[in-house]
């Protein structure tokens, strides 16, 4: 056994038997074989994943990659032209693809709740942040007994985030640096109790010291209110900082799914997801290892007829160019979509 | 800055000296400068690299030193001459010796200018090659920064290009000229992940082989640690430098409090390392601080200093020599830890 291999067992034990435990934690939202068209075009193709409950799920890419469209179809939001063309989105049994408006927003805010990027724009700027909780306390009268118990609730969810209540209840967005409209648009969208949350891409247009204060904030969340987070980032610092599962995303398909350890270190592995690793420069890296990727992302009017990343991949073989490669899971849920990385493995050790 | 005056700066090997740059924007509310007191050289063929974070000043003092914005005070000799002095002639060299790449390759190139129209008339202007060649010298460029060098690709417009496309075409703008100094700002901010390098090894490549320096803006250590190897890193907090010093050195031995809890702040791209920094690192200390306003008198950096001392409010810390060729500006160096294990581990030290 490598150390490589014994490092990552040796982290599962230390995290109290992780994967044992995500085995057994149920299924919240299950994507299966979801796709969104715009059009003729195809933003999100055949895409299958399952978010259990406590994970910390990141949805990675470049952009353009389909994750922002993926995570708005969770909330049944996809922007218009665009419609789900095939595959369901299940969320504890309910399914939400097709599911009647009326429905669908006692969903929506209450159960799975999503933080918009750019939350710098999220607020009304001429009345307070106060009135605009009351306003969506109002909207959902069920949600709490009395409208004063909601407050007590946001305020206590403000100390969460590390904000004053007393400042921020009271005061206008204007007064509000990045970081803390981005804290209070958390406290926001965890208001109504969800079980879920989606963040779109939480640190962006965040200096540094905010970023570490967000990651850390949500790790308290995560811990103190249980809830599943879901985010989207293109960063991938705040997945190794953030998720404890990760789909990794390339031109609509979904290449990689797997725990941190498996998408970072793990011997099989999508070429993509190696050689995105490779290009990051970070203040760790080895600067003489770090590549670039060749070439660029295919566009959706013009993918290639096998894999779509074949034509910048250096370790493509000949039915890369025409086939497709599925995406398949071993006995730890970790996939890959790969014909090269999946050859060598035993039929008998993959799910599907 | 009076002995400046009186002798103007002979090194024949610096190309660009910024001396006493301060700036307050004439609308600005900010109770702070936008610059204060900012000194910078820059050598020929170097690369210095300006760190801090939104609203440092980074980009103000870039917009000054390719002269698109005077200050309000100091001044920036170009070659050992200050350049708001120049004559006509000079003007219009310095100019052309001195380029920008922006930030944002979508708002940098004019929509309605073909890719031949956003090159030809700079080379016309400053008379690069002779009127019958610059065609031959567009397609030239093109080449060297790794775009399609055919005539086709040059009636092509910026809103069929994608994003590393077009900040090729920035850059071979800005080269097009045969600049000495590039002041590139974030050139690869609004980049994906997986062309980033691409541009970075472009912008190295042209530095050795046509002998540029460049002045690299960025918030990115990660980044900045790749072009800046063997350079020079300055850091900036609120229109102040608190440190400059060699790359390397400063990312594996901050020695000013800023610039230490920058990097201990960073997200790790890998997590091994996070999570063994999680466990040494107490980031409860970091919360309160990172809201606090800049001091308005002494260390500007007092307000969110863990390590501060009544004399740091007193004045403002000169920068002083902590090791050979580097400097913070900071009464207590000494006090500032080595960063946790984590970081120059894996970086090989």
């Amino acid at each position: 056994m490598s150390t490589h291999q014994m490092m990552a067992l040796h982290a599962d034990t230390a995290g109290g038997g992780d994967s044992d435990a995500r085995q057994q934690a149920p299924a919240i939202l299950e994507v299966d074989n979801l796709s969104v068209n715009f059009g003729p075009l195809r933003a999100v193709d055949g895409v299958s994943l399952t978010v259990r409950e406590g994970d910390i799920y990141a949805l990675a890419g470049e952009s353009g990659c389909g994750k922002s469209t993926l995570a708005y179809s969770l909330l049944g939001m996809v922007p218009p032209p665009g419609v789900v063309s095939t595959g369901q989105i299940t969320f504890r049994g309910h399914t939400l693809t097709g599911m009647d408006r009326r429905k669908l927003d006692q969903i929506r805010g209450a159960e799975i709740s999503m933080v918009f990027q750019a939350a710098m724009n999220a607020f009304n700027p001429v009345i307070t942040i106060g009135t605009q909780v009351e306003h969506v306390l109002q909207a959902h009268p069920d949600s709490f007994p009395t409208a004063r118990e909601g407050r007590e609730y946001f305020e206590y969810l403000l100390r969460l985030v590390r904000l004053d209540p007393e400042v921020v209840w009271k005061g206008y967005e204007s007064r509000l640096s990045g970081g803390m409209k981005q804290r209070v648009a958390i406290a926001l969208g965890l208001l109504l109790r969800p079980s879920v949350l989606v963040l779109d891409e939480p640190t962006t247009a965040l200096d540094i010291l905010n970023q570490r204060l967000v990651i850390d904030i949500l790790n308290d969340l995560h811990e103190t209110l249980g809830v599943t987070i879901i985010f989207i980032t293109h960063d991938l610092a705040l997945v190794a900082e953030l998720a404890n599962r990760v789909a990794v995303m390339y031109a609509g398909r979904l290449v990689e799914t797997g725990t941190i350890d498996e998408i970072f270190y793990d011997e099989r592995r999508h070429p993509y997801v190696s050689a995105l690793i490779r290009a990051v420069p970070s203040v760790t890296a080895d600067t003489e290892l770090i590549k670039p990727i060749p070439g660029r992302v295919p566009s959706l009017a013009e993918l290639p007829p096998g894999c779509r990343f074949a034509p910048r991949c250096a370790q493509a073989i000949d039915i890369c160019q025409s086939v497709d490669p599925p995406l398949l899971l071993d006995a730890a849920e970790h996939g890959v979509a790969c014909h090269v990385v999946n050859a060598g493995l035993s039929e008998k050790g993959l799910l599907k | 800055m009076t002995a400046a005056e009186t002798t103007p700066a002979t090194d024949p090997a610096l190309l660009l000296q910024v001396d006493g740059l301060s700036h307050r924007y004439p609308t600005s509310t900010a109770p702070l400068p936008a610059l204060n007191g900012v000194d910078l050289a820059v050598g020929q063929d170097s690369v210095t690299a300006i760190v801090g974070e939104s609203g440092c000043g980074k980009t103000t003092l870039g917009r000054m030193i390719t002269g698109l914005l005077k200050p309000s005070d100091g001044r920036i000799l170009y070659q050992g001459q200050d350049i708001w002095n120049l004559g006509r002639a000079d003007w219009n060299q310095y100019r052309r010796a001195v380029q920008i790449v922006q930030q944002d390759p979508y708002a940098s190139l004019n929509p309605g200018l073909s890719i031949r129209e956003t090159l030809r008339p700079g080379l016309l202007h400053h008379k690069i090659v002779p009127r019958r060649e610059v065609q031959g010298e567009i397609l030239r460029l093109l080449e060297l920064v790794g775009l399609d060098a055919d005539e086709a690709f040059l009636r092509r417009f910026p809103h069929q290009l994608s994003g590393g496309q077009r900040q090729r075409l920035a850059v071979a703008r800005a080269v097009s000229l045969r600049p000495q100094l590039v002041v590139a700002d974030e050139p690869t901010s609004m980049l994906d992940v997986s062309i980033r390098v691409a541009v970075l090894d472009l912008l190295l490549s042209l530095r050795a082989e046509q002998g540029l320096a460049y002045v690299f803006i960025s918030h990115d250590f990660g980044v900045v640690r790749y072009i800046a190897r063997g350079g020079r890193i300055i850091v900036m907090f609120f229109g102040e430098v608190v440190e400059d010093g060699p790359a390397e050195e400063v990312i594996k031995h901050p020695r000013h409090p800023y610039s230490y809890l920058l990097l201990e702040s960073i997200p790790i791209p890998d997590p091994r390392t996070a999570r063994r920094r999680r466990q040494e690192i107490a980031t409860d200390a970091v919360d309160d601080l990172a809201e606090q306003p800049p001091a308005e008198e002494g260390c500007i950096f007092a307000n969110r200093c863990p390590f501060v001392e009544d004399a740091c409010r007193q004045a403002r810390p000169p920068m002083a020599e902590v090791s050979p060729g580097h400097r913070a500006a900071c009464l207590f160096p000494e006090r500032v830890p080595q960063l946790s294990e984590a970081i120059p581990e894996i970086a090989g030290v």
